[in-house]
C-alpha cells in the first residue's frame, strides 16, 4: 500500500468496571516496524491491541493512523484475533472470498489471490475443506490469511502463536517473518522468544502500564551485568577465593558449572584478571565477558 | 451496497446450511394445514372421542364459513405456535455471531453496522414472509376445498396486513437478540412480549393505533368482512416508525459496542 504507516497511540485508558485494563497508555510505531507487545497474561495485551482494531472502545485517548482515526482506516488494517473464530460451514476459500468482499475487493482480484495467499499460509491442499474440520493451527493461518488478503499497510495480531504447538508455531513465525518484509506489524504475545524471532521492538506491558519500550540491543545493553564467566579445572579452584580479594572484583557467585565475577570496568579488568591467572598458572576452560541475560531473564525482572 | 449483498448472501448460505429454509416453510405448511382439516373434522374428532354423553351435536350445525377458517388460521395458529416458532427460528440472529465473535470480527472491516444490521433483517424477513405465505397458501386451498372460497383479493390485503406484523416480529425478536446473550431468555422475553401484544390487539381503539399485533387483527377482520378502515394505514406507519426505532437502537447498541 502506497500510505506511509505511522500509528500513534495516545494516552489509552480503558476501564471494565472497577478493574482498570489499560492505564494512559502511548506509543509511536513507524512505518515497516514489527513491535512485540509483551505482558504477563491479563496485562492489557489484549484489551490494547482490541481497542486499536476497533472493537472496543477506549475510555480516554485516541489512536491515529496517519493522521486519522483508526475507525476510518479499517481497509488499511488487518486484524488477527486471538481465537480466530470463522463460520464452520464455509471452506477456506469461501471465507477468504467473504472477507475479502467485505473489504471491497473486486471478484476477479479475490480469484487470483485467493489460491496464491492459500498456498503461501501452508493451506493450498485444504482451500475446499470446511472450516469446521480445521485445527487450531490451521485456523490459526486462516486466520492470518484474511489479514493479509487485502494487503493492508499495518497488521495486528493478538497472540499469533500463543495456542499453536512447535511445529505450527515454527511455521507461522517463519511466515511472520516473511510478511513483515512489506508490512508494519504488532503482535503480542506473552511468550518472549516468539517475539525475539520477529521483532526489533519490544514494548512490555504490566498492569496496563508500559514499563519499558526498547529495541533488542538496548534491552540487552541496558541489563547487561559487568560480569565474567569464567570456569577453572577443579584443580584450581582454590585459586579463585584467592582473586575475591582483588580490588577490582566486586563479588563472585557461583553459577552453573562456573563462576560469574563481577568487576566495575569490564574490559579493563578483564584483562587484568586474566594476567592474574596466567600468573597464577591458572588453566581457563571458559572464559566469557560481559555477561548478557536471555530476554527471557530480563522480562522476568521487568514484570515480576 | 456491495458488503450488504455480501452480507445477505452469506445470510441466506447460512440458513441454507442450516436446512432452516427447509424446515421452517414445512413447519409454516404444517400449520396452515391444521386449522382447516381441524375445523373439518371437528364434529367427528368429539364424537370418537366419547365422553360426549349428555352433550348434544347439534347435526344441523352450520358449517363454518371459508372467511371464518381462514382468520382463525392467522390468529390462533400463526399467532401461537407461529409466534414461539418464529421467535425460537430468529434468536439466534445476532446474539450467535455476538457470543463467537464473528460479529466483531465483521466490523473490523470497513462494514457499515447499517448494512450489517439489514442484511440480517431483511433475509430473515424474507424467509418468514415466505413460509407464512406458504402456509397461508396451503391453509386457503384447503379452506376452499373444504369449505367455502374465500375472495383471493381479500386473502391477499389481508396477507399483506399480516407481513406488517411479520416485520415487527422479526425486528423485536433481533432486538432482544442484540441485548441479551442467553438465548432461552431472549426466545421467552420474546415469545411474552409480543403474545402480550397481541392479547392487547382489540382492547381499546387507542391502544389498538399504536400496537403492532392491530395488523393481525385488522388482517382477520379484512378477510372476514373484506372492510379496510382509514385508521389501518396509521396503524401501519404506527408500526414501521417502531420498526425504525428498534433498528436505531440496534445500531446504537453496536456502535457503542455494549455487547
Amino acid at each position: 500500500m502506497s500510505i506511509n504507516v505511522r500509528l500513534e497511540i495516545n494516552n489509552i485508558t480503558k476501564k471494565f468496571k472497577q478493574k482498570t485494563a489499560v492505564s494512559s497508555f502511548s506509543m509511536v510505531i513507524d512505518s515497516n516496524e514489527c513491535v512485540g507487545l509483551i505482558g504477563p497474561n491479563g496485562a492489557g495485551k489484549s484489551t490494547l491491541i482490541q481497542i486499536i482494531a476497533d472493537i472496543l472502545y477506549a475510555d480516554a485517548g485516541d489512536i491515529v493512523l496517519d493522521g486519522q482515526k483508526i475507525s476510518k482506516m479499517k481497509n488499511h488494517i488487518g486484524y488477527l484475533p486471538q481465537y480466530p473464530n470463522f463460520f464452520s460451514w464455509m471452506t477456506a476459500s469461501e471465507t477468504l472470498a467473504f472477507m475479502g468482499t467485505l473489504s471491497g475487493i473486486s471478484k476477479n482480484q479475490l480469484q487470483k489471490d485467493i489460491p496464491i495467499l492459500l498456498e503461501k499460509v501452508g493451506l493450498g491442499k485444504e482451500a475446499y475443506a470446511h472450516v469446521g474440520t480445521f485445527s487450531g493451527g490451521m485456523k490459526q493461518r486462516l486466520g492470518i490469511a484474511q489479514a493479509l488478503l487485502h494487503r493492508p499497510a499495518f497488521i495486528i495480531m493478538d497472540e499469533p502463536v500463543s495456542a499453536l504447538d512447535p511445529i505450527g508455531r515454527r511455521e507461522v513465525l517463519n511466515l511472520l517473518k516473511d510478511i513483515k518484509k512489506e508490512t508494519t506489524i504488532l503482535l503480542s504475545t506473552h511468550i518472549l522468544a516468539d517475539a525475539e524471532e520477529v521483532c526489533e521492538r519490544f514494548v512490555v506491558i504490566k498492569n496496563g502500564y508500559k514499563i519499558e519500550d526498547a529495541t533488542k540491543l538496548e534491552l540487552l545493553n541496558r541489563y547487561q551485568d559487568s560480569a565474567i564467566f569464567l570456569a577453572v579445572q577443579k584443580k584450581d579452584v582454590k585459586w579463585l577465593t584467592t582473586i575475591e580479594h582483588l580490588p577490582y572484583v566486586k563479588r563472585i557467585e557461583n553459577c552453573g558449572e562456573g563462576f560469574k565475577v563481577y568487576v566495575n570496568h569490564l574490559e579493563k579488568d578483564a584483562h587484568r584478571l586474566l594476567q592474574y591467572g596466567l600468573d597464577s598458572n591458572v588453566l581457563f576452560t571458559k572464559f566469557d565477558l560481559g555477561l548478557q541475560e536471555s530476554l527471557e531473564e530480563i522480562f522476568l525482572e521487568l514484570v515480576v | 451496497m456491495n458488503t450488504f449483498i455480501a452480507l445477505s448472501k452469506k445470510e441466506m448460505n447460512q440458513m441454507t446450511k442450516e436446512y432452516k429454509v427447509v424446515w421452517l416453510p414445512i413447519v409454516y405448511i404444517l400449520l396452515g394445514l391444521t386449522q382447516p382439516i381441524m375445523m373439518y373434522f371437528l364434529p367427528a374428532i368429539l364424537q370418537s372421542m366419547g365422553g360426549i354423553e349428555g352433550i348434544i351435536i347439534d347435526p344441523t350445525m352450520a358449517k363454518p364459513g371459508g372467511e371464518e377458517v381462514l382468520a382463525s388460521t392467522l390468529n390462533s395458529q400463526f399467532d401461537q405456535l407461529g409466534i414461539i416458532i418464529l421467535a425460537i427460528a430468529t434468536m439466534g440472529i445476532i446474539q450467535g455471531e455476538k457470543a463467537n465473535g464473528m460479529m466483531a470480527f465483521i466490523l473490523t472491516r470497513p462494514v457499515s453496522i447499517t448494512s450489517y444490521l439489514n442484511s440480517k433483517l431483511l433475509t430473515h424477513y424474507i424467509l418468514a414472509v415466505l413460509c407464512i405465505s406458504l402456509g397461508y397458501a396451503m391453509s386457503l386451498g384447503y379452506t376452499s376445498y373444504l369449505f367455502t372460497s374465500v375472495p383471493i383479493m381479500r386473502a391477499l390485503i389481508a396477507l399483506a396486513f399480516y407481513c406488517i406484523w411479520l416485520l415487527f416480529i422479526i425486528t423485536f425478536v433481533a432486538m432482544m437478540s442484540t441485548f441479551f446473550n442467553s438465548t432461552p431468555f431472549i426466545a421467552l422475553i420474546s415469545i411474552g412480549v409480543l403474545f402480550i401484544c397481541r392479547f392487547c390487539a382489540g382492547l381499546h381503539p387507542f391502544l389498538d393505533v399504536i400496537n403492532p399485533a392491530s395488523n393481525s387483527l385488522y388482517a382477520t377482520t379484512i378477510i372476514m368482512t373484506g372492510d379496510i378502515e382509514k385508521w389501518y394505514s396509521f396503524n401501519i406507519i404506527v408500526t414501521l416508525l417502531l420498526v425504525l426505532f428498534m433498528m436505531a437502537i440496534m445500531h446504537h447498541f453496536i456502535a457503542k459496542k455494549k455487547f
